[in-house]
Formats: C-alpha cells, sequence, structure tokens
C-alpha cells in the first residue's frame, strides 16, 4: 500500500489537486494556479540544468517570449488559446535552437554568460519595441475561449492549465526515460564516455535548449492566463532567480523535484509578503544554503531517505531475467 | 571637435570602471573558474560603505575610500569561505554538479546582498561626493570632469601595480601557479585555500575600487550592481580572460564604442550594447581579442 | 584474410608537437593486440585516434573495410568500435542497467529518440533486456543490474564497462589499461575473461598495458611505440627478446 504511494506520488498530487479546486477560494486559486505554471517551467529548466548539467541563464527570456506571443497572437490576429498556447512554445524552442546551435561550442562560465547576455537582449527588446510589444507598458492578455465559452476567471482557467501542466508532465517523464534523459545525464557526467558510446553531444546539447525553452514558452502562455497583463519586469533576473531556487530547493535531476520546489517558493514570497528585499534575500539565503548543505534538494533528500522512489531512466519495468548457466569468468562480489 | 574629446573622456573613464570589474571577474575566473555572478553586488556594497563612512559617519574622504576597500576585502574573502569553499570541497559531489552548484551560489549571493543593501537604502537613489572639490578641470581645450580624471589615472596606476604584482611578488606568482595547474601548486606546498582567499580579496577590491570611484557619476542605489556586472564581462570576453592589461583596453574600447553609439545613434542602444558583444565574442572569438587560442575552460 | 584494423602511416601532432608518427597496425579477427610503450610513448594517443577521440593529422584507419578515418567518435561507435578508459567512465548515478542501455544507444530504442545518435543510428532487431541479460549473465553480474554504479567496487566496474561495450556486439574492443587498481587475484580474472572474448563474442581486441608479462601472456601479437614510432612487433617472445625494445625500456629506466 505505502508502495503503491511512492510510485505513484505524481498521480496522486494531480487528484489531490483537483479535488482542492472545488474548495478553493479565489486567491487560493490563483495561487495554485501559479504553482502549476511554475512546475511546467521548472520542469523546463530542470532538464537542462539538472539533468544535462548545462548553466543556462536564459529561461526568463523564453518564458517571455512564450507570454508575448501568446497574448499577441490572440490580441492581433485573434487566434484561438488552442493555436497561441503551442505556438508560444514552439517559438521559444525555435529560439532556444538557434541560440543553443552556437551556445554549445561554448560552456561553464561562457554558457552562462552568453545565455544571461541573451536575457537582457531579450528584455531590451520587450521594452524598446513598443509598437508590438507595448514597452514597459505591457500588454493585456484575453482571456482564452474553446467552443465559445470563456474562460475568464482563474477557476476556469484552472482546468486548461492542470491538464496542459499534466501532459508537461507525462511528456518530461516520457524524455527522462528515453534514450534522451540518458544522454542527458551521460552529458552531465562525462561528455568523453557519451561520444564513445555513440552519443551525438552537440546534437543532444542543442535539444536540451529546445526543450527546455519549450518548457518556459508553454509556462509562460499559461502565465499569462494567470496575470491577465505581461510587462517585461515579469520576467526580469528576480524571476530567473526564483526558477533556479525552484529547481534546487526541490531537487534537481528529479521528476518530483519541480514539484516540491514550485509548491514552496509559490507560498513563500506570501508569507514574505511586502518587501521586494525580504524576498530576495529570502531567496538567496535559500538558494545558498540549500546549495552547500542539500544540494540534490529535498526530493534528493527524500530519494536518500527511502521516502521517495529512486529516478528511473528507462521505460517499463523489467522481468527478472532468468539465471543463466554459471558463467565462465566471476567478478568478485562485495 | 571638443565635443568627441569630451566625449572620449567619458567612453574611456568608463571604459576604465568597466577594466576594474572586469578585472575581478577574470582573477577569480582563471584562479577557480568560478564565474563570480554577485561580482557586482561587490561593486555596489563597497560603494555603499564608503557612502556610509563618508556621508553618514562624515569620515574623510580618502580615509572613507581605504576603509571601503578594506571592507571590499574582507567581504571578498568572507564570501569565498562562507559560500564558496564548502562547495568546491564537498566531495559527495560529482564535477559537473559541483560547478553548477558554485555558480548557482554566486548568483544567491548576488540577490541576497542586493536584498540586504534594499532594505536601508531601497526607495531612491543617493549620491557620493566626489574625490574632489571642483568638479571639472580644464587641459587646453578640453573640460573634464576631475572624477573621470581619476578614474583613469587609477585605473592605469593600478593596471601597472597589479601586472607587477603577478610578476614580482611571490604570492601573485603562487596565485598563477595555482590557476594555471591547480594539482601541482599543491603539490609544491601551496596552500590553495589562502590563494583563494587572496584571490578572492584582490578581486573584490577591484570591483570596490570601481565601485567607490563610480558612485559620485552613476549614483548609488541597490540595482547598480547588475549592469556593471554584464559590462565588467563584457571588457574581460574582449580582453580575453588572460592577460590584465587585455582587460583593461577591452573596457576602454567598449566604453569608448558605447557613448558614440548613445550620442549618435540612441541612448537607449548603450544598454544593450554589452549583452551584444559578450554573445558576439564568445561564439566567434571567444579567446578575445589579446587571448591566446586555448581551450575554452571545461 | 583481411585484417579487421588496418592503421596505416597514422601520424598525430597538437601544436608543434608529433605525438604519433607514422604508426602502423593490423588487427585480424579475432585477435587480441596488444600495445605497450614506455611513458610517453604515445599510446593513449594513438589508442584515442583509432577510437575517434583524437585528431589524425596524416593516415588512414580502416575497419572492416571502411575508412573510419575522419568518422566522429560517435559514428565509429555505430559502426564497431567500442572502447574502455583507463579511469572508468560510468555514469556513477544510474543503476548497471541503465549504463549497459548507453551501450545500446546506437541499437535499439524508439524512432523519436533515435535523432540523438544522429543518422548513425542502426535499426538492429534487438531486445534490449535479453541483450542486457545475456551480459550480465556472462559477466556474473546478473543480480547487481539495478544497483547504482557508485556502489560497485572498481573490478565491478571495470567488468561493466566491458559489458557496456559488448551489449553492442562490437567489431573491435578497444581496453585501455584495465588492470589499473585491481589487486593480483583481480587481475587474473580480468586476464581470463579478456582471453575468451575473441571467442565468445567474435571481437577482436586491442589493448594497452602496462603490466608486461600479462600482455606477453594474453596477446596474439604485440605492437611496441617509443616516442610516437612503432619500433618493433611481433609475438610476445619475439617482443620479450628484442634488444630494439629492451633499450626502449631499460633505457629509460636509466634515465629515470
Amino acid at each position: 500500500m505505502l508502495s503503491a504511494l511512492r510510485n505513484n506520488i505524481l498521480p496522486l498530487f494531480f487528484i489531490a489537486i483537483f479535488a482542492i479546486s472545488f474548495t478553493t477560494d479565489a486567491y487560493s486559486q490563483y495561487l495554485i494556479n501559479l504553482m502549476l505554471v511554475y512546475v511546467v517551467v521548472a520542469q523546463g529548466l530542470n532538464l537542462i540544468l539538472g539533468f544535462a548539467g548545462m548553466f543556462a541563464f536564459a529561461h526568463g527570456a523564453f518564458m517571455a517570449i512564450g507570454a508575448y506571443v501568446s497574448a499577441l497572437l490572440m490580441n492581433e490576429l485573434g487566434l484561438p488559446y488552442a493555436v497561441a498556447l503551442p505556438m508560444a512554445g514552439l517559438s521559444a524552442a525555435a529560439v532556444g535552437c538557434v541560440i543553443g546551435i552556437p551556445a554549445i561550442r561554448v560552456s561553464g562560465l561562457y554558457l552562462a554568460m552568453v545565455t544571461m547576455g541573451i536575457s537582457e537582449i531579450v528584455q531590451w527588446v520587450l521594452r524598446h519595441w513598443k509598437p508590438v510589444t507595448g514597452g514597459t507598458d505591457g500588454i493585456g492578455v484575453a482571456s482564452p475561449s474553446f467552443f465559445g465559452f470563456e474562460f475568464s476567471d482563474d477557476f476556469q482557467s484552472f482546468h486548461i492549465i492542470f491538464v496542459v501542466c499534466a501532459v508537461m508532465t507525462i511528456l518530461a517523464q516520457f524524455v527522462v526515460r528515453s534514450r534522451l534523459g540518458r544522454a542527458f545525464v551521460a552529458i552531465r557526467e562525462g561528455e568523453i564516455a557519451a561520444q564513445s558510446s555513440g552519443i551525438n553531444v552537440a546534437r543532444t546539447k542543442v535539444f536540451a535548449f529546445a526543450i527546455s525553452a519549450f518548457y518556459a514558452g508553454i509556462g509562460g502562455s499559461l502565465f499569462s492566463l494567470t496575470q491577465h497583463y505581461i510587462n517585461p519586469e515579469n520576467f526580469n533576473l528576480y524571476q530567473m532567480i526564483m526558477q533556479f531556487c525552484m529547481v534546487i530547493v526541490g531537487g534537481s535531476a528529479s521528476l518530483v523535484g519541480p514539484f516540491i520546489g514550485a509548491a514552496i517558493l509559490t507560498w513563500l514570497p506570501e508569507l514574505l509578503r511586502s518587501a521586494q528585499a525580504f524576498q530576495e534575500i529570502g531567496f538567496g539565503l535559500l538558494l545558498i544554503v540549500f546549495v552547500i548543505f542539500m544540494p540534490r534538494g529535498l526530493a534528493g533528500f527524500l530519494i536518500d531517505r527511502n521516502i521517495l522512489p529512486r529516478e528511473r531512466f528507462s521505460r517499463a519495468p523489467r522481468v527478472e531475467p532468468e539465471q543463466r548457466a554459471a558463467p565462465p569468468v566471476t567478478v568478485e562480489r562485495t | 571637435m571638443m565635443e568627441i574629446a569630451t566625449l572620449l573622456s567619458v567612453g574611456v573613464s568608463n571604459g576604465c570602471l568597466y577594466g576594474l570589474v572586469g578585472l575581478g571577474l577574470v582573477l577569480v575566473y582563471n584562479a577557480q573558474g568560478i564565474p563570480n555572478f554577485a561580482h557586482g553586488e561587490l561593486f555596489m556594497a563597497t560603494a555603499f560603505a564608503a557612502y556610509v563612512a563618508n556621508v553618514i559617519l562624515g569620515i574623510p574622504y580618502a580615509l572613507s575610500f581605504l576603509i571601503a576597500i578594506a571592507f571590499a576585502a574582507v567581504l571578498g574573502m568572507l564570501v569565498e569561505f562562507l559560500a564558496i569553499r564548502p562547495i568546491s570541497t564537498n566531495r559527495a559531489l560529482g564535477r559537473a554538479s559541483t560547478d553548477v552548484a558554485v555558480v548557482l551560489s554566486t548568483v544567491g549571493l548576488m540577490i541576497t546582498i542586493k536584498g540586504l543593501a534594499r532594505i536601508p537604502w531601497g526607495d531612491s537613489v543617493r549620491k557620493l561626493p566626489g574625490a574632489f572639490s571642483t568638479e571639472t578641470v580644464t587641459i587646453g581645450s578640453l573640460v573634464i570632469s576631475t572624477q573621470r580624471l581619476l578614474i583613469i589615472v587609477v585605473a592605469a596606476v593600478l593596471t601597472v601595480c597589479i601586472s607587477l604584482f603577478f610578476a614580482r611578488t611571490s604570492l601573485g606568482k603562487k596565485m598563477r601557479a595555482t590557476s594555471q595547474n591547480i594539482t601541482g601548486a599543491k603539490l609544491i606546498g601551496i596552500n590553495t585555500g589562502h590563494i583563494y582567499s587572496a584571490t578572492w580579496g584582490l578581486a573584490a577590491v577591484c570591483g570596490g575600487i570601481a565601485g567607490v570611484l563610480a558612485a559620485p557619476i552613476i549614483f548609488l542605489h541597490p540595482d547598480m550592481g547588475t549592469r556593471m556586472l554584464l559590462k565588467g564581462f563584457a571588457a574581460a570576453c574582449l580582453g580575453g580572460f588572460g592577460s590584465v592589461s587585455g582587460v583593461f583596453v577591452g573596457g576602454i574600447l567598449m566604453g569608448i564604442v558605447e557613448i558614440f553609439f548613445g550620442r549618435y545613434l540612441a541612448t537607449s542602444m548603450m544598454d544593450i550594447f554589452a549583452p551584444i558583444i559578450i554573445i558576439v565574442v564568445l561564439l566567434f572569438r571567444p579567446q578575445g581579442l589579446f587571448g591566446a587560442r586555448r581551450a575554452v575552460r571545461v | 584474410m583481411n585484417p579487421l584494423l588496418k592503421v596505416e602511416g597514422l601520424t598525430v601532432r597538437f601544436g608543434g608537437l608529433t605525438a604519433v608518427d607514422g604508426a602502423r597496425l593490423e588487427i585480424g579477427p579475432g585477435q587480441i593486440r596488444g600495445l605497450i610503450g614506455p611513458n610517453g610513448a604515445g599510446k593513449t594517443t594513438l589508442f584515442n585516434a583509432i577510437s575517434g577521440l583524437a585528431p589524425t593529422s596524416a593516415g588512414s584507419i580502416h575497419l572492416d573495410g571502411v575508412d573510419i578515418t575522419a568518422f566522429s567518435a560517435p559514428r565509429r561507435a555505430a559502426h564497431g568500435v567500442r572502447r574502455t578508459f583507463q579511469t572508468v567512465q560510468l555514469v556513477q548515478s544510474l543503476t548497471v542497467y541503465e549504463n549497459l542501455l548507453f551501450g545500446l544507444h546506437t541499437v535499439a530504442g524508439d524512432p523519436l529518440t533515435a535523432f540523438v545518435v544522429g543518422r548513425h543510428a542502426r535499426r538492429m532487431a534487438v531486445d534490449p533486456d535479453a541483450v542486457i541479460a545475456e551480459v550480465l549473465g556472462y559477466l556474473g553480474m546478473t543480480d547487481l543490474q539495478d544497483r547504482v554504479v557508485d556502489t560497485l567496487t572498481i573490478a565491478q566496474q571495470r567488468y561493466l564497462e566491458i559489458g557496456r561495450a559488448l551489449v553492442a556486439r562490437p567489431k573491435l574492443l578497444m581496453l585501455d589499461e584495465p588492470t589499473a587498481g585491481l589487486s593480483p587475484a583481480q587481475l587474473e580474472r580480468l586476464d581470463a575473461l579478456i582471453a575468451r572474448l575473441p571467442a565468445d563474442w567474435n571481437v577482436s581486441i586491442l589493448l594497452v598495458e602496462h603490466v608486461i608479462p600479462l600482455v606477453v601472456k594474453l596477446c596474439d601479437r604485440i605492437t611496441v611505440l617509443d616516442r610516437g614510432r612503432v619500433i618493433a612487433e611481433g609475438t610476445g617472445a619475439e617482443i620479450e627478446n628484442d634488444p630494439v625494445v629492451q633499450k626502449a625500456y631499460l633505457g629509460e629506466r636509466l634515465d629515470a
């Protein structure tokens, strides 16, 4: 029974969230929506930062691209949300590819700086390209509608956000348990051995950019639904650091980590209310403390204590292989 | 003609600041392979330290300057000891995870220090008075701000001093040895812990000097550090991360081009210049203008 | 019979330094070839050049008739060149099973993720679980299947690295100082394993080693490198008695 609980923690989470949504007030609903949005963004960041070990600083920018593309497609072109949402993800992914292709030639400090530079440039474009982005005034976000029904308040947009979050989680699970997920980990641990096993490292890294940008773009589009109005300040340095916090506090290299991180870091600012200063100090200290004392985050901690199952990197559970006849050579036992 | 000269003086002095900040980044990166995202905040914190000493406590400028520099050195060493060393000496992490962890630690420091400064001083910008009571000086037909002149002079002196430090002093040579080959350095008995403290202290001092010199011109505010960080990185990229003078040349180049862009194209373009330089240089000529073609530090 | 691996005139230059100069090497099918030489002879460089991790400045490498000189390391892996490393390069945080899956990267997996290996992915009718079970059984490591690698001993990790190569049914298996860090007893067992591999797995082996008696006992033929050049080549007995080889080793010891 307990084992069934452990192994299905994510589906249970979704069921619980859905059940709770019948009883929440508007403000809590808003926070739940926000948390689910952050789960999506954190999943994407986790894929490139936690699993692939690549230090990419550009996710605020990808999120912004997703949010603005989604809002503009609906506002200016009148496209339905069902089109705007995937377009948000795809356009962010496209930019991710474009950045990724040259960026993977550099690593470490250089990758961090290039991606930070890109973040700044996107911010600058958002602030100065007034005719399109509204500059620092930002733009309003139309409510999505499906089959003529408008999803205008938080309770209604919850359903959209919930479904998208669930789908993106299933996708993340698919990635992690496939060749791609294993390739990410191999790249993190040693590119040379990865190459010698046949992994095309450059291609895999570009894809890491693209897929994590896709997540950020989708997250950005969902984010715009929760805010109803977006401006460049929503996607600034502070936002990026919060995302990093989610991945580190929650636990990198684990699918459950982003959930833990998003949950804690959505509700934490509520406790630390008003002063931006206190929020900054809070996030900063969280990052430092976790990185020193609990580098694999809360998920890592729980996995080490056997409370959570270890992250699997292969598909369906295997049937125990039959014992073969006595082998010609025996490796020694520990 | 006079306008060009003025623009040049502004550009060169800005560039010297970028070079100073960039030098701090280069020092830490060369020694430990760590991109110090908190460096801009050291710049900012030292400027505020000078403000507290001079404006609030009324200490004379020169002494305040020295106090601020001492503050910077201590802060830099403290940061390294408390927030960086525990991670890089943690054997339990894989190498890639250690790299990511250390960078994130500097990111966390960045925002913590910024938040701490915001509590007392977040509401408005403040002014630190310049080093001299006369605002400007006239050389020939050129009117130049005395503060800017000071910046250029200090930067020049520092470049020479630091180059000599690395070439001639025992500590400097040990720092170079450690940055080139850490195992070798340990083998010959260099206490790498001391080296790291010294490196971070020196880097913080560079950034701190820039902060105190810059404050009268750009005004004090908790967010002043992050902008400087990018520009410092850009200067370091142009210079190629290898030589002390390279960073300054890179910074000056950047300062000049930036101001001319701003004057003749649009002021808004100035902000975007640093990130563009970073991206273009790193992607197309990672060794910068002066660096030798060396393996990118992986 | 055509050689499986044919290396001709292979030269590797770094900056101004010539690490390998005109090396020539041939390995027949099912053979075990040793590669030895004093320190700094260029063994590692030559080894890396054949596996694709060091660039060749001149010369050619043919595997089973195919010119692989210009192939990248992943592409050579897809063509049947697999190797182990002096310091074991496994993904420590994953399990034995998952590490073995890496060996199958180029041959098995869903079409959706085939791009991870690029166009060099081959589609073979391979059941990953069956292949992995077979290799684990052969190595006597079946019950270690779900153990995380960093809990294994160094000997077990070395076996696993060989296993990762074997699951791909390579044509050429390159072993880079596989005995480093093993006790004499472990060395014996590993020796026995390597001796059986060509017959059991239809693979040729290129072995770089420092332990000379092991190389002499195990290898069909041995190539000796000194200062980047092949100075001798022959059977174990021939090499042991070759004065040129002795001078290369002894000369080095005298100078040390």
